[in-house]
């Protein structure tokens, strides 16, 4: 049977909204590229007229911007705490989905009810517990607390019911340890579902805002995205160094969409993949 | 035999012991990060704290009381349940049209879906640089867009209504593509069964999805409708990015205004009183909708 295509008038209707989507990231990237006198001129362009790498140099070349230790710095959060995630989740979501013991439908009920105590409603009490613990302006505060998400535990949980009760059982009778059972038969069975964490929680670590701003102080200890907030001031914008940065910091993301998109978008069909 | 019993005794101990050595991991930071400060912060909104090397003192109902007679204070609530009230309609609906347009059989779909849910990706933050960016005033691309189709050069972001409604637009470009993958699966998950009866009946296009479509949707929607109205009850980065709150607080919701009362205000009892109430309102939205839901035999 051959498959009908949609009409040309859905077609235009489907283009005018990648346009809509895409045009305005792909102004900025542009802007990036434009030299000083371009950025502020009366009527801006959409391409750059002289396309200049003067705004990235100014990254580099103002000691004010910790570009470098700020590109760093998001690099090890996201992938620490991914790291972190990963194992946690899939062991609590192991525990939810293949025990039965007390208490398990309350601790089920808690954790999908952390859902509606949003982090940046409750980040004043948070802070205080950051510097209680002495994670404050530590790297740890934006690697530990974070990687307990009740959607990748939920996830995981849900995954695994589908694994079949009587390959655990059959290790357990062969003597094997509860770990060996966790490391060698749930982890290598769980690879779809840990993958969909991963990149979730990396994508999350990298965009993060409130968790750095709460916890970090120094400069050289920014992430990405909170050395991009400290650069547009109240009163003073440096527009220049802010969409040079801004640009850096997309490419990991684009980068990571374009490998994994499958899986992001299966992870948000399936779940609802929530922070 | 004594020994064997015993030791079998401790093999159902450290069998009873494992799903909550596996667990301990995530409740250990749900305790200190969740649960604690959750506490801690209904305490502190009954005190006068004021942070670093105060002694907080009880001052009972004295911050709600504030909260709800300073019209400042109850002015950032009101605006982000207004917000709420506007923008998750449309959040909803324009994914929605997202979806339908997405399960037609387009030539090159899966780049189109990839355009539609690239804004996803990028930081609140930098979506909110983005749109300022093109919004600024005067200079801005939009002005000049309007300045070359003759229109004329309008105010924006410094007009509060505009910036509010911008903030508005906004939120919805960059979370459209989300909420849209969530229809898309409900969508394709209907029976193609129910659309071959719909046409046998003689129903039309708009019939069929108001009568198939839309309520075969039903589980799909209330989750979306609970996620994203969550979302925008915590709106925060995007704002502090693109409007700083401004102009003169057309912008400032609920979160931003703990995080100012809190962190440069040092009022931390009043910020946590505020906290207080925006979980009561977010709950009371979850569950209500949830009880809703289930009344109407949705769940």
């Amino acid at each position: 049977m051959k498959k009908k295509r949609a009409s040309f008038l859905t077609h235009i209707f489907a283009i005018f909204w990648v346009l809509f989507f895409l045009l305005p990231v792909l102004y900025v990237v542009f802007s990036a590229f434009k030299s000083r006198s371009e950025l502020f001129q009366h009527i801006p362009t959409f391409f750059p007229r002289d396309w200049t790498l003067d705004n990235f140099k100014r990254l580099i070349d103002n000691p004010y911007f910790m570009t470098y230790e700020w590109i760093r710095n998001s690099f090890i959060v996201a992938i620490a705490s991914t790291v972190v995630a990963v194992v946690i989740n899939t062991m609590s979501g192991y525990a939810l989905a293949k025990f039965r013991f007390k208490g398990d439908t309350i601790i089920l009920i808690v954790i999908l009810s952390t859902i509606m105590l949003p982090l940046e409603v409750i980040m004043v009490p948070i802070a205080r517990i950051i510097r209680t613990l002495g994670l404050y302006n530590t790297l740890w505060a934006l690697i530990i607390p974070p990687a307990a998400t009740p959607a990748g535990i939920f996830l995981m949980r849900q995954f695994l019911l589908t694994i079949p009760d009587d390959l655990i059982e059959s290790a357990r009778i062969d003597g094997a340890s509860e770990w060996r059972i966790f490391r060698s038969i749930i982890v290598p069975n769980a690879k779809p579902a840990i993958a969909t964490i991963a990149i979730f929680s990396f994508m999350w670590r990298w965009n993060d805002y409130v968790w750095p701003l709460i916890a970090i102080r120094s400069p050289s200890r920014y992430t990405l995205q909170l050395g991009i907030s400290t650069l547009s001031g109240e009163y003073t914008t440096d527009w220049a160094a802010l969409l040079a940065i801004s640009t850096i910091s997309m490419i990991p993301m684009l980068v990571v969409f374009l490998i994994f998109q499958r899986n992001f978008v299966q992870g948000v069909a399936e779940t609802g993949m929530k922070g | 035999m004594a020994k064997k019993e015993q030791s079998f005794k401790s093999y159902i101990f450290r069998q009873k012991a494992v799903p909550y050595v596996f667990l301990s991991p995530n409740m250990l930071i749900f305790g200190l990060f969740i649960i604690t400060p959750a506490i801690m912060g209904v305490y502190f909104s009954f005190t006068n704290f004021r942070g670093l090397g105060d002694q907080p003192q009880w001052i009972g109902m004295q911050n709600y009381v504030n909260l709800f007679t300073d019209p400042d204070l109850f002015g950032a609530i009101l605006n982000t349940i207004y917000l709420v009230a506007v923008t998750l309609p449309i959040v909803f609906f324009f994914s929605l049209l997202l979806a339908i347009i997405l399960v037609q059989p387009l030539r090159g779909r899966p780049i189109i879906r990839a355009t539609y849910y690239w804004p996803v990706m990028i930081s609140f933050l930098v979506v909110g640089l983005i749109w300022r960016w093109i919004l600024r005033d005067s200079m801005g691309y939009f002005n000049g867009l309007l300045d070359t189709l003759g229109i004329g050069r309008i105010e924006t972001l410094l007009n509060p209504r505009f910036a509010w409604w911008s903030v508005v637009f906004v939120f919805t470009w960059s979370r459209a593509g989300y909420y849209m993958v969530m229809f898309m699966a409900a969508l394709l998950s209907i029976p193609s069964q129910l659309y071959e009866a719909a046409e046998i009946d003689g129903a039309n296009r708009w019939q069929r999805f108001l009568h198939v479509t839309y309520p075969s949707l039903r589980p799909a929607r209330l989750m979306i409708f609970i996620l994203a109205g969550m979302e925008i009850f915590k709106i925060y980065p995007l704002v502090e990015s693109f409007t700083r709150g401004g102009p003169n607080y057309a912008t400032e919701f609920a979160v931003r205004y703990i995080y100012e009362t809190a962190f440069s205000y040092r009022q931390i009892g009043l910020a946590s009183a505020m906290s207080v109430v925006m979980i009561a309102i977010v709950m009371i939205f979850t569950l209500g909708n949830l009880a809703l839901a289930k009344r109407r035999g949705a769940i």
